[in-house]
């Protein structure tokens, strides 16, 4: 029944996933360019966000002619907001990933700190499981698994805020102060890459439970149940 | 509130005592017949000749030529009605003229007086064309009869088949004929055979015309297409006026087998009604 | 593009070969009909006027736009079912795969064999289901391998299994939906290249409808489909172009005309006139 809405939703999804593997991919490499100081790699990089735009543009732009024409309503219909929105957060991420590339381009000669770049290593690595777990929480409408990326986050969200202390611990001269503040930054969007990843998580909430909700929110502790 | 009901339950009133006027008057009658020709209503009726005395006589004669003016009248007025009202609701266009003054005159053709008919068939059957006093004659006068009432029911049978079944027809690239032909007739068949009955069981009843043309009223041969003839309502008629008692006792008989013969026939139109008619 | 040299990782990774994206159904770029400058006349009254468009075969092609603008008599055009209507006249050209439907030498006959339609109200003949869709084999002299033919038929319409053991009952005693695509079946056992639709589930209920709907998706594959609907959103569903039909004053007489005419996501995303926009937002009048 309803054959053709069927196939757009299931492109849809198929797309976003491919979407999610582009960002893998973009995020493991930008890492690596930061990591090994590789300003090639961090080029190409920045060169490869541009299948992520194009791809996002194509999941819009099927969203908008799905609902146009199919009507979805009840799952469908959260489905597709929750597709558009994920869309939107993945390609941000790769974003992200294309400042961190930036900036490794930008601080190309300076010798890194290997705690810090051990560090961002491990960061880079969890936010890639998380954006795995995101992905598969979705496809497989699995809630407790898109619950479980608030956990996972914990990691980064701790390794940032270490992150300030120990540049400044560093010193050193301009050169490297200079490095030292381009780290802070870096730091910040592998952290802003896990958040996007947690609002994933909550796509998939909403999409199982039908609630817009917010796993966590830095300002209170007590959560509002806003159903839809 | 209450001369609304009162006035409700008046006029059903009115509506039973109608009801059962006519009732009264149809049963009355078949009573009378009954109580009068019972006894006669015997074997030798049906098999023996009319004699002048009435303890030998039958009706056998009148009998058999109501059967044969029956058949005739179906095998003539049948098509003829039938391809006539097709005509009319299939191939004809309403706007040309001839066409709205044949649709006018068959009509009339239904209320003319059957002696007007009679008229019709002595000058132009037996005179006209030379066919003298003969059961054809009689049989195509009572056709002419029956004719109208048979392109009348053959036509409000065929208006009854919806015309989203002859689009459809049409639609899958049948021509007209194909859609009359495989589609409509079949589709109205019921209800031309009832109509056909029924015009066919008027005309079995019929005595002007045919006394007009010159069917005798003392026959004790069994009757030919082209010999001379009498039928049942004459021999009745007939029987009727005789002062013997005995006669009219023989006439009251005679009348329950026409009766039965015409009830028989209307069992039958009802039978292939209900049998064959769809459900739209 | 990035190496796939530095892409390692301890974890499996998610697919990262494309996934194969949905084919485009292929569709023939052949028009099967060139309609130009079409108008229709019944006595005094123009039904519609000026209508020009090609319609292209191995696709959903839907006719919308309010009542009395002119769509069902559109399609009746195309297979010359207007001839049954008397005083209706047709002017403008209408070729079908390049030939003139309403050429001197054509019989409206064929062109109704390779033209099929489908009515609003289902309408079976009364007569048993196999009869039903033997009726047009039968007419048209293709009586050989009949049996085999109307199996075909009701398969293509999906409604084989439903009835296969009950060919000899009447047509009547199926559902709505079920005779609809009975008629479906019937258009079908003739072997035509285009179907006409006209209005054809606006008599069924939900369920019935989806069905047709998908029916149309398989059938346009072999077929090019015109349909005509009231129902906008079936239209956005079905459709692969979209015509949008409404009532203008023509040379001071009111009679239908062609608005808008383009695939089906633009006529319902972004349309070019603003009167379809209006229809299609249902801010129409």
């Amino acid at each position: 029944m309803r054959i053709t809405l069927q196939e757009d939703l299931d492109r849809l999804q198929a797309d976003v996933q491919q979407e999610g593997a582009l960002v893998l991919r973009s995020l493991r490499a930008t890492v690596n360019a930061l990591r090994t100081r590789d300003l090639e790699l961090a080029d190409e990089v920045i060169a490869f966000d541009d299948e992520v735009d194009d791809l996002y543009f194509s999941i819009a732009e099927g969203i908008h002619t799905l609902l146009a024409r199919q009507t979805p309503v009840a799952i469908d219909l959260r489905l597709v907001l929750a597709t558009l929105h994920i869309n939107l957060h993945l390609e941000r991420m790769a974003d992200y990933c294309v400042t961190i590339a930036k900036l490794t381009k930008l601080v190309g000669g300076v010798e890194p700190d290997d705690d810090l770049m051990q560090g961002f290593d491990e960061m880079g690595t969890r936010a890639e499981e998380m954006i795995r777990v995101a992905l598969e929480s979705f496809a497989a409408r699995d809630l407790d698994g898109a619950t479980s990326l608030v956990d996972l986050d914990e990691f980064i969200d701790r390794a940032n805020r270490r992150v300030v202390g120990h540049v400044l611990e560093l010193g050193g001269d301009e050169e490297q102060r200079e490095w030292g503040l381009r780290m802070i930054i870096v730091s910040r969007c592998l952290e802003r890459i896990g958040d996007h990843a947690v609002d994933i998580g909550e796509q998939t909430a909403y999409l199982v439970t039908g609630e817009f909700r917010e796993f966590t929110d830095a300002s209170r502790d007590d959560m509002p149940d806003r159903r839809v | 509130m209450r001369a609304r009901a009162v006035r409700g339950r008046a006029f059903q009133g009115v509506l039973l005592t109608a009801l059962v006027v006519a009732f009264a008057t149809l049963a009355t009658l078949v009573y009378t017949v009954v109580r009068d020709g019972w006894r006669s209503l015997d074997a030798k009726l049906l098999t023996e000749p009319p004699s002048i005395s009435p303890d030998i006589a039958g009706a056998h004669p009148a009998i058999l030529a109501t059967i044969y003016l029956g058949l005739l009248v179906l095998v003539m007025a049948v098509p003829v009605g039938v391809g006539t009202a097709l005509y009319l609701e299939e191939y004809a266009n309403g706007d040309r003229w001839y066409n709205r003054l044949l649709e006018l005159n068959i009509q009339n053709l239904a209320a003319v007086p059957s002696i007007v008919y009679g008229i019709l068939g002595l000058a132009f059957l037996v005179r006209g064309l030379g066919l003298g006093r003969v059961l054809l004659a009689g049989g195509m006068i009572l056709t002419l009869l029956a004719l109208p009432t048979v392109v009348i029911a053959a036509r409000e049978a065929i208006r009854a088949v919806p015309d989203s079944i002859r689009q459809g027809a049409y639609a899958l690239g049948a021509t007209r004929w194909q859609v009359v032909r495989r589609q409509v007739l079949p589709a109205a068949l019921p209800g031309i055979a009832t109509g056909s009955i029924l015009a066919l069981s008027r005309a079995l009843g019929e005595t002007a015309p045919l006394i007009m043309i010159g069917a005798v009223t003392y026959i004790t041969f069994d009757p030919t297409i082209l010999g001379p003839f009498t039928a049942l309502p004459i021999q009745i008629y007939s029987w009727a006026s005789l002062p013997d008692n005995d006669f009219r006792a023989l006439a009251a008989a005679a009348i329950i087998v026409l009766l039965g013969i015409i009830l028989l026939l209307n069992a039958f139109a009802i039978w292939v009604r209900n049998r064959y008619t769809q459900r739209w | 593009m990035v190496r796939e040299a530095e892409v390692t990782s301890e974890r499996t990774p998610i697919k990262l070969a494309p996934v194969a994206r949905h084919e485009a159904r292929p569709r023939g770029e052949d028009a099967v009909f060139e309609i130009r400058g079409l108008s229709v006349r019944y006595g005094d009254v123009v039904a519609i006027s000026g209508v020009s468009m090609d319609i292209g075969s191995r696709q959903v092609t839907a006719i919308i736009g309010p009542s009395g603008c002119g769509k069902s008599t559109f399609i009746r055009c195309l297979n010359r079912m207007n001839d049954l209507v008397p005083g209706a006249a047709v002017d403008g050209r209408a070729l079908y795969h390049g030939e003139d439907l309403y050429g001197s030498e054509v019989d409206p006959v064929e062109v109704r064999r390779r033209i099929g339609m489908v009515f609003q109200k289902p309408n079976p003949f009364p007569k048993s289901i196999y009869d039903n869709v033997a009726f047009g084999p039968r007419v048209l002299g293709m009586s050989k391998q009949l049996d085999e033919r109307v199996e075909r038929a009701l398969d293509r319409a999906a409604l084989w299994d439903e009835v296969k053991d009950r060919l000899k009952k009447s047509a009547l005693s199926l559902s709505g939906g079920q005779q609809q695509r009975l008629c479906i079946a019937r258009a079908l056992a003739v072997e035509p290249d285009v179907i006409l639709m006209d209005e054809p589930a606006s008599a069924l209920d939900p369920i019935a409808t989806t069905r047709i709907e998908d029916l149309m998706y398989e059938l346009k594959n072999d077929y090019a489909i015109v349909i005509v609907t009231h129902n906008m959103q079936q239209a956005a569903r079905v459709a692969d172009r979209t015509a949008f039909f409404s009532v203008e004053s023509v040379d001071g007489q009111r009679s239908g005309v062609l608005v808008e005419y383009d695939e089906t996501a633009k006529i319902f995303t972004q349309p070019s006139d603003k009167r379809t926009e209006d229809y299609v937002t249902g801010r129409f009048g």
